[in-house]
């Protein structure tokens, strides 16, 4: 049996699983834009569902090589298998090697922790002086 | 789960083509709160949101777009009726621009982003 578009599994996954509220932000710098605040990567529930489901996902590899696939070529990640379920640790491993660039989580080479995965709690709800966040060292 | 395969649809007097289905879908979606801790309420092909500072988000897509020039919209609310504000995506001319993969939206005022209460994005175009 074939296993369609990502796209339609999704829509076919929305309509059976529950959303799941992660407990984890993923907390990062640029170092591309060193004068820009700290960023937070915040998970979706729909897409932690599908993570923790399985058969949904495609491999974190095929996100991986399409970032260098120009824009209106073929990508791999809609019509690769579907891999298996995932604890939700290892969805937001996924979620960090997907949606933020590899000069944060792979490339960098500086002494500064730029990258930190934390419980919600541990992200400020005041958001007054949210321009100036820095990741503590 | 069983598969219809049909390219087109009948009422008995109009006859539709289902790629005006496919077409005409919205292929992202998403609400979110953009004040206090930042959370999704609901989505659909969205796999994150990135908070990147006052007034500043991306939505990071699960299933890419086929390239850049999809259409975003998105609206905000803001309970504090101060300023004046308008929500605007990101600009193909700088480092803002829409990506197949992630788009961004900004809410400003003049020159000043503020935070959105209620950030809601809608996203049509082709898929990769």
């Amino acid at each position: 049996m074939t296993h369609g578009h990502l796209w339609d599994r999704l829509a076919e996954a929305k309509t059976r699983l529950d959303p799941v509220q992660s407990k984890y932000r993923v907390l990062f710098e640029d170092p591309a834009t060193p004068d820009e605040p700290a960023k937070v990567l915040v998970p979706d529930p729909n897409f932690m569902a599908a993570a923790l489901e399985g058969d949904i996902l495609p491999p974190i590899e095929t996100y991986q090589r399409d970032r260098s696939v120009l824009d209106g070529q073929p990508k791999e990640h809609p019509y690769a298998e579907p891999i298996g379920a995932m604890t939700e640790e290892e969805a937001i491993e996924y979620l960090v090697q997907k949606d933020i660039d590899p000069s944060v989580w792979r490339d960098y080479k500086g002494n500064r922790t730029i990258l930190k995965i934390v419980p919600v709690e541990m992200i400020p709800s005041d958001r007054s002086f949210r321009n100036a966040w820095r990741i503590m060292q | 789960m069983s598969t219809l395969e049909v390219s087109n649809l009948n009422d008995g007097t109009t006859t539709l083509g289902t790629t005006y289905i496919t077409n005409g879908a919205a292929k992202c979606w998403n609400s979110f709160n953009g004040t206090g801790t930042v959370a999704l309420r609901d989505s659909f092909n969205t796999s994150s949101i990135t908070d990147r500072g006052t007034g500043a988000y991306t939505t990071n897509f699960s299933s890419a777009m086929g390239n850049a020039n999809y259409s975003h919209s998105a609206l905000g609310a803001r309970s504090n009726s101060a300023n004046q504000v308008g929500v605007f995506c990101g600009n193909s001319g700088d480092s803002s621009a829409p990506t197949a993969s992630a788009a961004q939206v900004n809410e400003i005022a003049v020159t000043t982003y503020y935070d959105i209460d209620l950030v809601n994005n809608t996203f049509h175009g082709d898929l990769a």
